[in-house]
């Protein structure tokens, strides 16, 4: 019994890491725009689906994609972005109705393109067993990801407290404006944030692509994740995020080793809505959230 | 001479006559066809649909002069509220009758605004018991859970495993089919162990975990979606349980499986009507994979195999019925439970429910980048791996 709840932590937090890079872009665009990105997790695939093609066409390694992922997928977020930065009333609203079409567009685009087939990398190191201190296993793919990811957010979070244009991505969330009485450039400032998500997608997109199978409807399914984790941890807050995923992941594994697979998602829900129930702005809520 | 004249002339317009009377009997006939060809179950959607389109395109040729039948198709996105809708609309446009359906708790309500309309809807895309226990008289399918069941039951008795980890998805379908395996099994004193998962499951190590410390077992039977059978392969890949062989169910030893995961493939079983490299020898069968790969360039799989003969069946009564003179009058549902046919996935017959009992699949193996056919014994192309698993 001991090994079984010893492997489900680690492989907990393991999955905790994967759901903390898909939803740390959503949390960063929503603590400088205060919108939610219903079309991240079709970001997110999209950079999977082109890591797929650069290597099922190339022989690419999937690792060696994440440039040309990042230009079209940081080129679809600007676009994105370019549209969300028009709508002049009820930006809150407004947007979550256009992201989530823009969210529907991407899905039906990846179908054309890329079929309905189910892909993963055919490199074999990425799947290879890892086995920790005799009793813990894990994938490669999930071991590189999870400890590039943690640098990834880490970088994130010392970017936003001590840069000047961090510190800028920060005043915005706080109180816009003020932000702009102080110099900060609003527009440039969310573009910049839009591409640092676009950033994130990347990465988490290259790490599904490489741990896990991508099929186009799978973008919807990153998204509600990613949106439950976002508003677990309160809004915008980018340790929260952390946290959070690392808590979902784990009460899923720990659900399937005691109880039953089926029953993993409903303890996630459960977890989310006793959290909002002791604490109603999240783990580390509030409207000035971002990177505390 | 002007006898020979009038002669010929009364020849002519009898001839002309007669052409135009056999072209007033042709008919158009139009299909509608509710798939999912988006959302969760797309992939399987469109290969069905794959099947749908050749069937259209070799009864067309096969009726020639005759009659022409054409599919209006609507995407129900993996959604039953929109199944319905489309199955309303496809009939308000005239569609005699609908082939298609993906996914058992959309095939339900679909099939029954299909059975309120009193229009024929045929499927292979749904397995479970319920669909027929329901006797609607309009609802038919050239498939069943029993038939798949049969499959992994006998491959397993075979092997002689005594203790097998069921792993399946808790959907219908796959549910009704793990119950079945488990009940028949247990019955024949193998110890079985039950582990149900839901569809956003990503991470399988935690189950296969159980398989491998508490289970102990000697096969795992997976019962799922490719998705599924990919994360359960990879998770098995990473903790090694000491098992002997891997046997899943639809959607595993296919030509896809085979190109896309070839490392997690070797030696899992899978049910498959034929083997990979498929090897056709019927005249209809040969045709069949022609006209699949005119039309779509890659090798006919079976999903489209399935798709192809329920719309080929379907196509056929449809003519009958017509020739009958009972089309119009509902007679389409009994020439349909007329049918005895040898066709591509056996011998179709349908019973008083709709259901095809003659329904018994096969089950392939991965080998070496190929799917050889190892059951029953007289339909297998070759021998069983076992004990095999890959890794």
């Amino acid at each position: 019994m001991f090994e079984l709840i010893l492997q489900a932590l680690f492989s907990g937090v393991l999955a905790g890491g994967y759901y903390a890079t898909v939803a740390v872009g959503l949390a960063l665009v929503f603590g400088t725009m205060r919108v939610i990105n219903l079309a991240h997790g079709e970001l997110v695939l999209l950079a999977a689906y082109i890591a797929y093609a650069a290597e099922s066409r190339y022989g690419m390694n999937p690792v060696a994609a994440i440039p040309f992922a990042l230009l079209i997928v940081g080129a679809t977020s600007a676009a994105i972005y370019g549209l969300l930065s028009r709508i002049e009333e009820d930006r809150e609203i407004n947007s979550l109705i256009l992201t989530f079409g823009i969210g529907i567009i991407l899905t039906n685009a990846i179908l054309m393109i890329w079929a309905a087939d189910i892909h993963s990398t055919t490199d074999a190191w990425f799947q290879d067993s890892m086995v920790i201190a005799d009793t813990l296993f894990a994938m490669r793919a999930e071991v590189v990801f999870f400890v590039g990811g943690l640098a990834l957010m880490a970088g994130v979070y010392w970017w936003l407290n001590h840069s000047w244009q961090g510190r800028a991505v920060r005043a915005l969330s706080s109180n816009r404006n003020a932000a702009k009485l102080m110099g900060v450039n609003p527009r440039q400032t969310e573009v910049l944030s839009f591409l640092l998500a676009a950033l994130l997608a990347t990465f988490a997109g290259i790490a599904i692509y490489t741990g896990k199978t991508i099929f186009p409807a799978l973008g919807h399914v990153m998204t509600v994740k990613a949106f439950i984790i976002t508003v677990l941890a309160g809004l915008g807050s980018i340790p929260g995020v952390l946290v959070g995923a690392l808590m979902i992941g784990v009460i899923e594994s720990l659900t399937v080793t005691f109880f039953s697979a089926s029953l993993q998602e409903l303890a996630g829900m459960i977890l989310f809505l006793v959290v909002l129930f002791v604490s109603p702005s999240g783990l580390f809520g509030g409207r000035k959230a971002l990177a505390r | 001479m002007k006898r020979t004249l009038t002669q010929l002339a009364a020849t002519v317009a009898l001839g002309v006559a007669l052409g135009a009377s056999s072209l007033a009997q042709a008919k158009e006939f139009l299909l509608g066809s509710e798939l999912p060809l988006t959302g969760n179950l797309a992939r399987v959607g469109q290969g069905m649909h794959e099947g749908i389109a050749v069937a259209i395109e070799m009864a067309n040729r096969a009726y020639a002069g005759k009659h022409s039948f054409k599919v209006s198709t609507i995407d129900d996105e993996t959604n039953p509220a929109k199944a319905v809708a489309a199955v309303e609309r496809l009939i308000g446009d005239g569609a005699v009758a609908l082939t298609g359906g993906y996914g058992s708790n959309i095939i339900g309500p679909a099939s029954e605004a299909a059975q309120k309309a009193g229009v024929v809807y045929i499927t292979s895309g749904g397995v479970t018991p319920e669909l027929t226990a329901r006797g609607y008289p309009t609802f038919f399918r050239i498939n069943n859970s029993e038939g798949y069941a049969k499959a992994m039951i006998g491959l397993l008795e075979d092997m002689g495993v005594k203790k097998v980890s069921v792993v399946y998805l808790n959907k219908d379908a796959t549910t009704n089919l793990a119950k079945q395996v488990q009940s028949a099994l247990s019955a024949k004193g193998v110890t079985v162990g039950m582990h149900e998962f839901d569809a956003a499951t990503s991470d399988f190590k935690p189950l296969l975990n159980k398989v491998k410390l508490q289970d102990r077992s000697e096969a795992i039977a997976m019962v799922g979606y490719e998705n599924d059978y990919v994360g359960i392969l990879r998770a098995a890949k990473v903790l090694k349980p000491q098992v002997k062989a891997v046997v899943g169910v639809w959607s595993l030893a296919t030509a896809q499986m085979a190109k896309e995961f070839p490392d997690l493939m070797e030696n899992v079983y899978g049910t498959s009507m034929l083997p990979y490299p498929v090897e056709f020898t019927q005249p209809e069968a040969l045709e069949f994979a022609a006209e699949y790969k005119k039309l779509f360039n890659k090798e006919p799989d079976y999903l489209g195999q399935f798709g192809y003969v329920q719309t080929r069946l379907l196509i056929d009564a449809i003519v009958r019925a017509e020739e009958a003179g009972t089309l119009a009058k509902g007679g389409l549902a009994d020439e349909l439970r007329r049918t005895d046919a040898q066709t591509l996935i056996g011998r179709v017959t349908f019973d008083a429910k709709g259901d095809n009992t003659n329904f018994s699949h096969r089950m392939g193996q991965h080998q070496t980048g190929k799917v050889v056919l190892v059951w029953p014994k007289d339909a297998a192309n070759g021998a069983m791996r076992f004990p095999g698993v890959p890794w």
